[in-house]
């Protein structure tokens, strides 16, 4: 391809890029060596959020950063069985609700995640999903 | 100004990737002319999620339909109904005579199964297919005793049993709830038959001041909303509260206290959990007897308040776009009385509700619901 002008732009600048953003929640490990999602907590209303938001989704206030887990009860679960793009099924999806915070998706390692049941955030996968583990 | 719907057109539903969506349009839109006698409109809202860009004028100028004001809008599966919503709107404030709402997908060419979670959401990313999403509502709902896997079934039961005399639905049978539940798993516990296919099809309606014509159903009340972050400070699955704000909504622009007077109704049932819970949330049943009623026959064709006569969207199909005045269609349809085999004998008011999902932490993307009155 040729460095050809338009103007002042050349054409390799129009070359789309893929997003390096992940919209996923944040997962950090903590001195403790336990791992907490990284939010977000209204001083208002109190609603809290796995993400890095500006404003309070409920009320819009401005809110203040927050980590949340690392254990939760599972509020539901299912098995995907179905191609999904990027991924293998059979896997496992869990909604967390975390003891001090949201409720939170998260994959499970393990063959489910009884509703009700005890879980404890996990390092994210290679890929970057949350994880969670059942506790026995 | 009071408005009403006076014509809706349709094409056939299913998987159709040999035909386009100009002609699926014109299929719609020359149905909802002749039906509402006349071609002659003032703007058009156009509801679609998938597109492609451009793709209202595209179709649009196929039928002469050029050179007035045309709107493209994208509320998830309630779309279609969203355009509906914005077209009502232009006519009861006067801003436009005569308006023309028209839904339209294509999504055999674009999907070979479930639709692909969107990457630049976060539970999309985190591979929260729709049905797995559903599924989740569904699994909580058997934990805690709401309902039974058979009751679940009894939906997919009802709804293919209506689609029998539906000749534009894409699937229909009679199904015990045995085969239901022995179709293949897709996101545990909602197999195959629970689930709405992969859907191509537009439908149409023409909106204009009521006149008390013959034929013209009512518009009532309309009323959309996005949803509101859903976590677990809700006591209710996901979905729940989006349907029952919107729902008083609508029923307070229809001058209505709730429910109780509506005869016959086309709601979101994309997934069986999906039109349990929608009843509920409705008010058409008490909390937690939504699977009951399915099982019992309270909604079906002949029951105390039939849902989804078209087959709904697990039958009749669920082209996203085109569902909601795909919905439309039916309850216009059965108000004039002219839905045949299917027909609500003596329906007085119908209700629509559409509801769209896919955005992480919100209940739900929007949910639209309308009231209309027979003529």
């Amino acid at each position: 391809m040729t460095d050809r002008e338009f103007g002042n732009r050349r054409t390799e600048d129009a070359v789309s890029q893929p997003s390096t953003v992940d919209p996923r929640p944040r997962v950090e490990q903590g001195p403790d060596g336990r791992y907490r999602v990284e939010g977000i907590r209204c001083p208002s209303c109190g609603e809290v959020a796995t993400f890095a938001w500006p404003r309070c989704p409920a009320c819009r206030s401005a809110v203040g950063p927050a980590s949340f887990g690392p254990d939760g009860t599972v509020w539901s679960s299912t098995v995907v069985r179905i191609p999904v793009a990027g991924r293998t099924p059979p896997y496992v999806l869990a909604y967390v609700d975390l003891d001090d915070g949201p409720r939170v998706l998260a994959h499970v390692t393990g063959p489910g995640a009884p509703i009700g049941g005890r879980v404890r955030l996990a390092p994210p996968s290679a890929d970057g999903d949350v994880t969670v583990e059942v506790l026995a | 100004m009071t408005v009403a719907v006076h014509g809706v057109g349709t094409s056939h539903f299913g998987r159709q990737p040999h035909r386009d969506l100009v002609a699926l349009a014109a299929d719609a839109v020359q149905e909802a002319f002749l039906d509402a006698g006349t071609d002659d409109i003032d703007a058009v809202w156009v509801g679609t999620v998938f597109g492609p860009p451009g793709v209202a004028q595209r179709v649009l100028r196929a039928m002469g339909v050029t050179g007035i004001p045309v709107v493209t809008v994208e509320n998830a599966c309630a779309s279609g109904t969203t355009a509906f919503a914005e077209a009502h709107e232009a006519v009861r404030t006067g801003r436009h005579g005569r308006v023309l709402a028209l839904g339209l997908e294509q999504m055999s060419t674009a999907f070979a199964g479930a639709i692909t979670p969107e990457p630049t959401d976060p539970e999309g990313r985190s591979g929260l297919a729709l049905p797995a999403l559903y599924a989740m509502a569904a699994a909580r709902y058997l934990h805690l005793g709401l309902a039974t896997p058979e009751q679940l079934a009894a939906v997919s039961v009802k709804n293919h049993a209506h689609a029998l005399h539906n000749p534009r639905a894409q699937y229909s049978g009679r199904h015990t709830v045995a085969e239901v539940l022995a179709s293949r798993m897709i996101a545990d516990p909602l197999t195959l038959l629970q689930c709405c296919p992969t859907s191509d099809g537009a439908a149409a309606a023409v909106l204009a001041p009521a006149t008390g014509g013959a034929r013209e159903v009512t518009v009532r009340g309309v009323a959309l909303r996005s949803g509101a972050p859903w976590n677990h400070r809700s006591p209710h699955v996901w979905g729940h509260d989006l349907v029952r704000r919107t729902a008083m909504d609508a029923f307070a622009a229809a001058e209505l206290l709730d429910a109780t007077d509506v005869d016959v109704a086309e709601v979101h049932d994309a997934f069986t959990i999906g039109e349990i819970v929608t009843t509920e949330a409705l008010g058409f049943v008490a909390p937690g007897d939504g699977g009951k009623a399915a099982a019992a026959g309270v909604t079906a064709l002949g029951g105390v308040l039939p849902v989804n006569p078209s087959g709904g969207l697990l039958s009749r199909g669920h082209p996203l776009g085109a569902t909601g005045l795909a919905q439309l269609a039916e309850i216009v349809w059965q108000l004039r009385g002219e839905a045949r085999g299917r027909q609500v004998e003596g329906a007085r008011l119908g209700l629509v509700e559409t509801m769209g999902g896919g955005v992480s932490v919100l209940d739900g993307n929007s949910c639209v619901v309308a009231v209309l009155e027979a003529p």
